[in-house]
């Protein structure tokens, strides 16, 4: 589930550079110095290589043959590169099984979230009804409780109901709207579209439902994709729920593979190169959403800008 | 296949579910005299307020209930009043030495995280050429799978690791050995740290970069005129306008300090030694080996919970002394 952190998070990245900024327009920033420069400029590639030599390590390692693992001094540039072990690494574990699971489970409860999310999230922005903003509040509160005090009577909820092992636990609460944190965005978006086009839409014999999918929904739609991209991530990313809910193979998301089989190896001659090669392919869809997701983040914002 | 069948039959069940709950509320508000537009509303929240009562507050209840009993799954609940507690209080043997692991850990990597997250954010905020692309890779740490960071640092770490390699120098220097980071205890937290720290870059450097850019330039031409220095800016106008930004994100770090969990699944920790997560004790008496001690493990939960309680308390109590609200001046 996602908190309120990642909820931030996103806001933040909808405040991208490529947007014109106040200061910069009335130029009251003055240039830097040719000094300053250099060392802004150094301290960033510092950074830069705290953040990409462990990527890179976790990449040169997974090209490595098994006897290379250990040579000391380390290996930088793996030789010779073993490519396959990006072919291994499938068969030592049912990863494709696991792969088809992972995108199950995350479309499903992806999908179940954000619609559901949008419905609740349109019911408090637009419609009066007694105790909203007391319920408002509650739901806030869920935001900061932490999920282990439910943890034991939800799994209890769905060995009644004869779900452990299964699919479910992990997908179907996402319809009961699961994101406080989602909800609480997409009711800011719904608040800043003005009411005027409801209205027509309505003289002209809309239901609340059509107006809801045939106008807001549309309107909302970079909020919606930002949404979808952090609840992506966040079921993709999803460990303890797995971890508690299922026991057979067949049934595992990769996330949950990847752990039996840092518990499997031996400790005499761990096989990390495989460990790191499956790291990487799990890691690849959420790099490649992120990537090509960026400028839906910038659309959120330019539409909230536009509309504010 | 069947697996998926079920759930995708699942799920249309709630969908119907809640779908009739919706249009009972619609059409039948209204006959006890409620506005139409108040039943539409509460048709429209009906997902999140099932959700509620049934993932939310029924749970809740429940596990203070359990707290108290001695439920085992296998057998009806038993009432055993406050003896879970005063187990766990007095004769775990795992749980002081892993709510003193889980209280340094944070108490450790929390300010030492902000502190870089406030680095790299007002680095992030420089103006120099290509400060966009910067960006986009300095948030790539974040944006990584937490089980997958897990594994990459504890390789890095490792004994022969690359970590131990490139500090190699200094240990020769220092006249120490190389430190077994998870496999020596003395290590294991410094460890934890180390990997944790690897969190800078990422979303909360984000959000206080968000912080930072919404401080109005005025401000600085302002005290520029005054001749004041870099450092005089940045404790006068950047921490006290950042401040609320800091207040939240601190508030959101002790709470995730508390429930941190992967690093201790992945990383085996003795709890009755150097101790481990708490939330790790909750599991494993709840979930892992066989265990089910639903009572004893829901009793430990509420425990975490008043920890949570204590520590975001203090930290609002705290937030009077340092954290500087706009409006609170005007008014």
């Amino acid at each position: 589930m996602m908190n309120a952190h990642t909820l931030s998070t996103s806001l933040a990245i909808l405040d991208d550079p490529v947007l014109p900024r106040v200061h910069d327009e009335d130029g009251s920033i003055k240039k830097q110095s040719a000094v300053a420069q250099m060392v802004t400029y150094a301290l960033l590639s510092l950074g830069g290589l705290v953040i990409l030599v462990p990527l890179y390590w976790m990449i040169a390692t997974s090209l490595k043959s098994d006897s290379n693992l250990f040579v000391l001094p380390p290996q930088f540039f793996p030789n010779p590169i073993v490519w396959r072990n990006y072919l291994d690494v499938w068969t030592i574990q049912p990863f494709l099984l696991y792969f088809v699971n992972t995108i199950f489970i995350t479309l499903l409860a992806m999908t179940g979230e954000i619609f559901s999310c949008a419905l609740v999230a349109y019911g408090f922005a637009r419609f009066r009804f007694p105790g909203r903003d007391l319920l408002f509040v509650v739901l806030l509160g869920t935001m900061m409780l932490p999920g282990v005090i439910t943890m034991i009577p939800s799994f209890l909820i769905w060995r009644g109901l004869g779900r452990i092992d299964t699919f479910s636990p992990l997908t179907v609460g996402a319809v009961f709207a699961w994101g406080p944190a989602y909800i609480f965005l997409l009711r800011q978006f719904f608040m800043s579209i003005p009411a005027e086009l409801e209205d027509a839409a309505v003289i002209d014999g809309a239901n609340t439902l059509q107006v809801f999918a045939d106008i807001m929904l549309p309107l909302v739609k970079p909020a919606m994709l930002a949404i979808a991209v952090l609840s992506f991530s966040g079921n993709w990313n999803s460990f303890q729920g797995p971890l508690i809910y299922l026991n057979s193979q067949d049934k595992y998301p990769v996330i949950l593979g990847l752990y039996a089989f840092s518990q499997s190896i031996s400790q005499e001659a761990p096989k990390w190169n495989y460990m790191m090669a499956l790291s990487v392919i799990m890691t690849l869809p959420i790099i490649t959403l992120y990537f090509r997701a960026q400028k839906y983040f910038i659309e959120g914002l330019t539409v909230g800008a536009v509309i504010a | 296949m069947a697996g998926y069948l079920l759930t995708l039959g699942d799920m249309a069940l709630a969908i119907v579910g809640i779908a009739l709950a919706s249009a009972a509320a619609y059409k039948l508000l209204p006959l006890l005299g409620m506005k139409r537009e108040a039943a539409t509303g509460y048709a429209l929240i009906m997902p999140w307020l099932l959700g509620f009562l049934i993932w939310t507050a029924y749970p809740i209840l429940a596990s203070l209930f359990y707290s108290f009993t001695d439920f085992n799954v296998f057998q009806a609940p038993n009432f055993v009043g406050l003896d879970n507690y005063v187990r766990i209080l007095t004769s775990d043997t795992g749980f002081w030495p892993s709510l003193r692991l889980t209280l340094l850990y944070g108490a450790l990597s929390l300010p030492l995280g902000l502190a870089g997250a406030l680095a790299v954010a007002m680095l992030l905020a420089r103006h120099v050429r290509g400060i966009g692309t910067w960006r986009t890779l300095y948030y790539l740490p974040a944006v990584i799978p937490g089980v997958a960071v897990i594994l990459l640092w504890r390789w890095l770490l490792g004994t022969d690791g690359l970590f131990n390699q490139a500090l190699s120098p200094l240990y020769r220097v220092l006249g120490v050995d190389s430190p077994s980071w998870f496999t020596d205890e003395r290590f294991a937290l410094p460890g934890l740290i180390i990997m944790s720290l690897w969190g800078v870059f990422g979303s909360n450097a984000v959000i206080l970069l968000a912080g930072i850019k919404n401080i109005p330039g005025q401000l600085y031409e302002s005290a520029e005129l005054d001749g004041a220095g870099n450092l005089a800016k940045f404790t006068n106008i950047t921490i006290p306008m950042l401040s609320p930004t800091l207040f939240y994100t601190l508030i959101l770090g002790v709470i995730a300090a508390v429930k941190t969990f992967e690093p201790g699944i992945f990383i085996k920790l003795n709890p009755r030694t150097i101790g481990t997560f708490l939330q790790v004790l909750v599991y494993n008496n709840a979930f892992a080996g066989g265990n089910s001690r639903m009572g004893y493990a829901s009793a430990m939960s509420w425990i975490m919970l008043a920890v949570i309680l204590v520590l975001t308390l203090l930290t609002f109590r705290s937030s009077a002394a340092w954290v500087y609200y706009e409006s609170d001046k005007k008014s």
